[in-house]
């Protein structure tokens, strides 16, 4: 008998010693525990992109409103009339830091684990430094040095740095990671969006980015401003439209894949040319590939006509008898608002404009500030081309527009500033952050009944606001450090 | 498994059926003492032997026995055993007397331990399968609604195939589950909603528990504290419900019956009244043109209906006049037929029980319903001397068509149908579609889906194919002496189709998905037990064992937008196709053991524990443990034993418990970062990347709940009244919650063991047996519970935790500390000190509700519940109706708030000739007003209103008549000349009407999901009444 409950008892001993092969058991087979740092990276890249959350709200919504490029009578696009909707001025936060800002952080951090040669950390280097000046230039000050990291860290409320220390560090890292690379394909290779690991265009990406940051910083810190320029320009910036930084979308099969601006674009019919820019753009070969009349897809240059900003429908009625927005220019549906379109973070022709100003201030990149100019121009007509044959714009007629509208010295800085505006169609981003630095394209205000800002243009977006919620200590540090948490307040280098 | 089941159950029909020969028998009638009533189920034991019998519904036996000598012990829960030697009798007739005080009450307890009831020092509840089976239910459990006291059902108004939500005093999670345990035949089940409906729309998919058929059930026992499911572990937090199938044990010799049921519903459009006297228009004027038809579909903001010619949306004109209630227009009279037949036989050694059942539904939204098949076995047998096996295997096959989508507006018929104005006919909408095949829109709004469309375009199909199986073989090895092992399964499959098609107005070239989700849960115990005396005074009733829980849940979908050839509906032919797969596995062991003393049998003393080792919290290199260890004790003290009670005092029991259990393990794969494959690559490059939104969290641990309970257990006046009086109280620690993170840490949350939650409650039952003669019987019952939970914490910084918002935005199921258990928190009227409502004026002089601000605006659980069942008998016939009633509670109704904006509801109708005087206080004054809102004015004055949650929160009280059946047993005399040897008709309704309701247009008990937001109502399936007629024959 005892014998029985002896061998009953071991069998429950044996039934239940008891937890063997959980460790083992508890491993997703559908997922990994690591995974090659190469598919990581290209998702990065088109997360970095953007989907059509932030390209509807911040970039077209916000920016591209105030920048007047484009102009709406639908009351939800915000900046058309600077009202303030917290949850679309923070889209870019939203979604960069969970999206393409946690994934790069993870990437380094592998490819420091896995010993991965120098030049794919300096390339991932540069590429966070590209994520960090886009939520940087809108926001201000914000978590950088703690960022992404909640479980690398555990660190779930990441500080605020300053603005000029985010700066300093993004410059220090450009420099060190240009100083890495040299000729050759890079190990990322294909899983590079941006170049196919072509490590001399990163260089000079890197070296690029550099001078957008350094003539950024042209209000606060002339001085550093010039050292950095004058490294960037010896370090080697871009030289063509082939080393344009841009990542090729295509319409499908999932949302990852597509042009965030062209899902917003498909989405969305409220959006028009703004007259400010159809203005001046006349006699410009661009704005039939840029533009085409609402009712008919019209390209002929006759018919096309911007929308004020700052109108509703009842005004829009009353200053012109129209009772709808279909007579207007929209962003040209055959051309520019594919779901498939190539999104651009940074063109030659912007390097080329960035140049002459370097030119016109300290004489750098050889002086010639109307030969950079001229390139830049040359360069934003003919890069649209990366749109489609039906983008293209002939030599002739580009001569033709220098020709008709030359570089007049006397208004360097005004001219540059103007084209710039118009080479960064799209990239919201860009040309919201070169606008407040320059004050270039004079924009005229619109000042729509109970708007938020007195009339006045934005000078940012605002933090998400969850963050006086769940990182309220930091939060109420950065306020206390940059101002108030409003469209009005002005980032580090944008301060008078 | 299912190889080795049906090995077990080959083998068992080999050994079955070896019949004794008897040598003689014994026949006769068992009665009440009194009442000269018959005893059905009555025991009769050949003394000495294992030979015995039992009594059929007349009382009637049969017994072989094998000489002179023997001697018949009749027997009979609650009533006096007697013993009668047969000195060559071949009949005997006895009669039972009531015992004076309680007697062995046998009662099923965890892990299917038959214990002595008042052995017990919680509360337990059993209820036999008549409960449900009375009046039968799609989803059976739903048959308990309102029966026992402590357990809360709510069934959703999302159609036959829906889900219910059960839930045990109260809720013990903040957002987990709090759905209960079900153990079917000693074997866990699984309960998991296959979807539900949310903010933005979606159906409800079913649940587990649903696939059980009410005619296979022969017992429900309700583990409703934590010492009573303590055994459970990890797994009970909740609560368990047990249920017994019925097995051929009872059956004496071989038998037939059959039974089958036909139900009615159909609409309760009665409830929903709103205003007929305004038309479809706006600023009080009738659409002028098909246009401006066609632009405002749903303004009932018209002029007075007079009969006239106006157009309507598809252009025709059509007389100015309510045209009749849409409910009954559009939705069909649901038909549901539930036939089951069931052989049985036993005999000493074995026996079985085998069923078949259909059940056919066509439910009341048109082209929808429900088929579902169960075939049931259940085998019992002694193998040898002191070896016993039981198997019961059931397959169940469910075809369910067109789930009814819910809630948010896209596809959803409800919504549709529900904002038509009073001059607009939902049958011009028929056929919903065009000649070309794609939507025949209805307006302009495209997210409005024509009704018909809705129901016959959209496709949302499953088949669900399950069995659940176990076998169990218990061998006693000594008098005093088992050991039992048990192995179960429950797997089932579903495939899903979901078809919305090329044409759909919201989604032109239309998408579709393809879903299969596989479930399997094995179950293995093992556990050696002891009843014995130890001395004369004591004695203990004491296992310990062991078992093994493997769950495996995997999911694949193909899915694809776009159709490339409009009419085929293949992901194949859709443009943009994706697939997605979803797995997980987790284990669970556990050591337990019960050990229970008794002291000359008045006091009682139970200790249980166990101990759970969980594969979800177990990693490499992990450094908190893997299993921890859930204990209870309690006590019962039966005090007419212990102490000399008055007379009329029957039984009185004294009962307290306290049990530490705990619930919620983690999912698998939550301790630690993964990476998966992200969309399908780009431009030849693959994609991936960081799979968790939520930062994982190794030291993650199921959350505990400890509980104290106290009760009283009485039965007065000669078993004329019962009485049950329960007390507990339960905390729950360390819940699982989401704590929220900087979204600039990279993620959105992490988890952590911080959630407080208790919930303090009171359960009364009172019974009676008020009147018993030999014609007539009435036995009332009633029952009460009252539960307050309240949040104490939710995460590190006490924030609300947000369960689900309503759709029109305004409106939330919040956990806020301090409250309630999810209370609905919205947008409210800003209010003076004294509480008038404070406007601002208009430039045209409409006066706007000032914004309040979002305030706490009720509480979605109601804390009160109770229900009174009345059965009578009077000779053949029978009658039994049940009134439940739900109080404390409220309801955010989308429905009205939408019909107050559309002008349909009947508090709309003040003004619309003259205007409508509006009270209040003027912001910009600060004094009282008088403003009269124009006519035209009255669309805007009201759309406001519809913004303002505040006004659309109503108690969600009721007292509702849920359930009568009336029956007729068929005399047996009139039967002699058939084979029949028994039969009851009866007339069955449910739902009929309310006593008693708050709310007005909709029904109070209208969710549209059975998840942990409660309290939220928007254009679910509209409330129905049901009736029929039910049959039962044996032979």
């Amino acid at each position: 008998m005892k014998k029985v409950i002896f061998k009953i008892m071991l069998l429950l001993l044996v039934l239940t010693s008891c937890d063997n092969g959980y460790e083992e058991l508890n491993v997703d087979p559908t997922k990994s525990s690591q995974i090659d740092a190469k598919s990581k990276f290209t998702a990065a890249q088109l997360r970095m992109s953007g989907e059509r959350y932030e390209a509807w709200r911040a970039n077209l919504i916000y920016q591209s409103t105030m920048m007047q490029h484009i102009a709406t009578t639908a009351s939800y696009w915000s900046g058309d009339k600077y009202f303030w909707n917290k949850d679309y001025a923070s889209s870019l936060w939203d979604r960069y830091y969970t999206g393409p800002i946690k994934a790069i952080e993870d990437i380094l951090v592998q490819l420091e684990e896995e010993e991965q040669p120098t030049e794919m950390i300096a390339i991932a280097r540069i590429q966070r430094v590209v994520m960090f000046q886009r939520l940087t230039d809108v926001y201000g000050d914000i978590p950088y040095s703690e960022a992404g990291k909640g479980y690398l860290d555990g660190n779930l409320t990441p500080k605020y740095d300053l603005q000029s220390d985010i700066y300093a560090d993004l410059l220090k890292e450009l420099e060190e990671s240009a100083a890495v690379l040299s000729t050759g394909t890079s190990e990322w290779g294909d899983a590079d969006l941006l170049f196919k690991g072509d490590q001399a265009k990163w260089k000079r990406y890197a070296n690029s980015m550099m001078l957008r940051l350094a003539l950024r910083m042209i209000k606060v810190d002339a001085a550093a401003s010039q050292a950095w320029a004058t490294k960037a320009i010896e370090g080697g910036v871009m030289t063509s439209n082939s080393d344009i930084a841009y990542i090729q979308h295509s319409a499908g099969p999932e949302g990852i894949n597509k042009n965030g601006n062209g899902e917003a674009f498909s989405a969305d019919s409220n959006p028009r040319l703004s007259k400010t820019f159809v203005d001046f753009l006349s006699d410009d070969p661009r704005l039939p590939i840029l533009g085409a009349r609402r009712s008919d897809k019209s390209t002929v240059v006759a018919n096309l006509k911007g929308l004020p900003n700052g109108l509703d429908s009842d005004l829009l009625k009353a200053a012109t008898g129209e009772l709808n927005t279909d007579a207007y220019a929209e962003p040209n549906r055959a051309i520019i608002t594919g779901e498939d379109a190539p999104m651009f973070f940074q063109t030659y022709a912007e390097v080329e404009f960035m140049l002459a100003e370097s030119a016109f201030r300290w004489g750098l990149a050889g002086g010639n500030v109307e030969a950079h100019y001229n390139a830049g121009v040359t360069a934003a007509m003919k890069y649209l081309s990366i749109y489609g044959t039906a983008a293209t714009i002939s030599d002739a007629q580009i001569q033709l527009y220098l020709t008709t509208k030359p570089f007049v010295a006397a208004n360097a800085l005004q001219m540059i500033g103007n084209q710039y505006w118009a080479a960064t169609f799209l990239n919201e981003y860009e040309t919201f952050a070169n606008w407040r630095r320059t004050g270039f394209p004079a924009l005229v205000p619109v000042n729509y009944p109970g708007n938020e800002t007195n009339g006045t243009i934005p000078r940012r977006l605002t933090y998400a606001t969850s963050e006086q919620v769940v990182n309220p200590i930091n939060y109420a540090a950065a306020i206390a450090a940059q101002g108030p948490d409003i469209l009005t307040t002005r980032v580090w280098w944008d301060k008078l | 498994m299912i190889k080795q089941l049906a090995k077990v159950l080959l083998i068992f029909c080999i050994l079955g059926f070896q019949n004794i020969k008897a040598q003689a028998t014994v026949s006769g009638t068992i009665k009440d003492g009194v009442t000269g009533m018959t005893l059905p189920g009555a025991t009769i034991l050949v003394k000495g032997t294992k030979i015995g019998a039992s009594t059929d519904m007349d009382g009637k036996y049969n017994i072989q026995v094998q000489s002179d000598n023997a001697v018949l012990q009749f027997s009979f829960m609650g009533y006096e055993s007697s013993e009668i030697a047969v000195k060559g009798k071949s009949v005997i007739n006895i009669s039972l007397n009531q015992s004076a005080e309680s007697l062995t009450e046998v009662v099923v307890t965890a892990l299917g331990i038959k214990r002595d009831a008042k052995s017990l020092g919680y509360s337990i509840t059993e209820v036999k399968g008549d409960a449900v089976s009375q009046v039968k239910q799609t989803n059976a459990i739903n048959g308990l609604q309102g029966k026992i006291a402590g357990v809360n059902i709510t069934g959703n108004s999302t159609g036959a195939a829906g889900s219910s939500r059960v839930i045990i005093r109260g809720n013990t999670s903040l957002t987990g589950n709090n759905q209960p345990l079900y153990i079917i035949d000693g074997m866990p089940m699984g309960n998991d909603t296959n979807g539900s409906a949310g903010t933005y729309g979606g159906s409800d998919g079913g649940d587990g528990i649903s696939s059980i058929n009410p005619d296979e059930i022969a017992s429900i026992s309700v583990l409703k504290g934590g010492a009573a499911a303590a055994l459970y572990g990890s797994r009970a937090a909740n609560g368990v419900i047990m249920i017994t199938t019925k097995s051929g044990k009872n059956q004496k010799g071989f038998g037939v019956e059959f039974s089958s049921s036909l139900l009615f519903d159909k609409v309760n459009s009665s409830m929903q009244d709103f205003q007929t006297e305004y038309g479809q228009g706006t600023l009080g004027v009738a659409p002028t043109t098909q246009a401006m038809a066609f632009d405002n579909p749903n303004s009932s903001w018209g002029a007075k209906l007079d009969g006239s010619d106006v157009v309507n949306w598809d252009g025709v004109v059509r007389p100015y006049s309510y045209v009749g209630n849409n409910l009954d227009k559009f939705y069909d009279t649901a038909a549901t037929y539930i036939n089951t037949i069931s052989i049985s036989n036993s005999n000493e050694k074995s026996n079985y029980r085998f069923s078949i059942s259909d059940l056919s539904n066509a439910d009341i939204v048109p082209n929808s319903g429900l088929n579902r098949k169960t075939f049931s076995l259940n085998l019992g047998s002694v193998l040898a001397d002191k070896l016993t096996l039981s198997t019961n295997i059931k397959y169940i096959r469910e075809n369910t068509q067109n789930r009814p989508r819910l809630s948010d507006s896209p596809g959803n018929a409800n919504y549709s149908v529900a904002v038509l104005p009073a001059n607009i006919d939902v049958t011009t909408m028929d056929p919903g579609a065009n000649e070309d095949g794609s939507e025949r829109a209805t307006s302009t709004n495209i997210y409005a889906t024509n009704p018909y469309w809705a129901a016959y375009n959209f496709k949302n199909e499953d088949q669900k194919n399950r069995i659940i199986g176990s076998a169990s073989l218990k061998y006693d090895i000594l008098d005093w002496l088992y050991v039992s092992a048990r192995s179960g399964i429950d797997e089932y499959s579903i495939n899903t189709t979901f078809i919305a098609p090329w044409g759909t107005a919201y989604q032109l070239l239309g998408s579709m998905y393809e879903q299969e989700t596989k479930y399997s849960q094995i179950d293995s115990d093992i556990m050696i037990g002891v009843n014995r005396k130890i001395s004369n005074n004591f004695s203990t009733n004491s296992l310990i064992g062991a078992s093994n829980n493997t769950q495996v849940r995997e999911t694949l979908t193909l899915s694809g937008s776009n159709f490339i050839v409009p009419d085929l509906q293949t992901v194949k032919n859709t443009e943009n196709q994706s697939t997605g797969y979803q797995y997980s596995k987790q284990k669970m062991s556990s050591i337990y053991g019960s050990f229970e003393f008794d002291y000359k049998q008045f006091i009682y003393l139970t200790f249980t524990a166990r101990n759970d080792w969980f594969s979800t919290l177990s990693a490499a290199n992990k450094t908190t443990p893997n299993n921890d260890l859930y204990t209870s004790i309690n006590t019962s003290i039966i005090l007419n034993e212990a102490f000399k009670l008055p007379e009329w005092i029957d039984f009185a029991k004294l009962r307290a418990g306290y049990s530490e259990l705990a619930g919620g393990a983690p999912d698998p794969y939550s301790l630690s970062l993964s990476y998966g494959i992200v969309g399908q690559g780009h431009l030849g490059q693959s994609l991936s990347g960081i799979s968790n939104g939520t930062i994982p969290n190794a030291n993650l641990v199921p959350y505990n709940v400890d509980e104290v309970e106290f009760g009283l257990d009485t039965r007065l006046f000669g078993g004329k009244l019962s009485l049950d009086l329960a007390y507990y109280a339960k905390k729950t620690t360390k819940d699982i919650v989401s704590v929220s993170a900087s979204q600039a840490s990279g993620y959105s949350s992490s988890i952590a063991n911080l959630g407080e939650i208790t919930n303090k409650g009171f359960e009364m039952l009172i019974s009676g047996d008020l009147v018993r003669t030999q014609n007539f019987r009435w036995t009332p019952s009633f029952n009460f519970a009252y539960n307050i939970g309240k949040v104490v914490a939710t995460n590190a910084t006490n924030s609300d935790i947000n369960l689900g918002q309503a759709r029109t935005q305004n409106v939330q199921i919040s956990h806020i500390v301090g409250q309630p258990y999810g209370v609905i928190y919205g947008t409210s009227y800003a209010r003076t000190a004294d509480g008038e409502i404070i406007y601002e004026i208009d430039s045209d002089g409409v006066p706007r509700a000032k914004d309040g601000g979002n305030k706490q605006l009720g509480q979605g659980v109601p804390p009160y519940s109770m229900g009174l069942t009345n059965s009578f008998s009077y000779k053949n016939f029978s009658a039994s109706f049940l009134i439940d009633a739900k109080f404390g509670g409220q309801i955010y109704s989308g429905t009205n708030a939408g019909a107050v904006g559309r002008g349909q509801h009947k508090v709309t109708l003040e003004g619309r000739e003259d205007g409508l005087v509006v009270n209040g206080i003027d912001d910009a004054t600060g004094l009282p007003f008088t403003a009269t809102v124009a006519p035209q004015n009255l669309a805007t004055y009201w759309g406001r209103i519809s913004g303002i949650a505040e006004e659309f929160v109503e108690d969600a009280d009721y007292i509702k008549f849920r359930q009568i059946s009336i029956g007729y047993d068929i005399p047996i005399k009139a039967l002699n000349k058939t084979f029949l040897t028994s039969a009851n008709v009866s007339l069955i309704g449910r739902n009929l009407f309310y006593i008693n309701r708050s709310v007005d247009n909709i029904d109070p008990e209208s969710a549209y999901s059975n998840g942990n937001a409660q309290g939220l109502e928007y254009y679910g399936l509209p409330s129905t009444r049901s009736y029929g007629v039910s049959l039962n024959v044996k032979f």
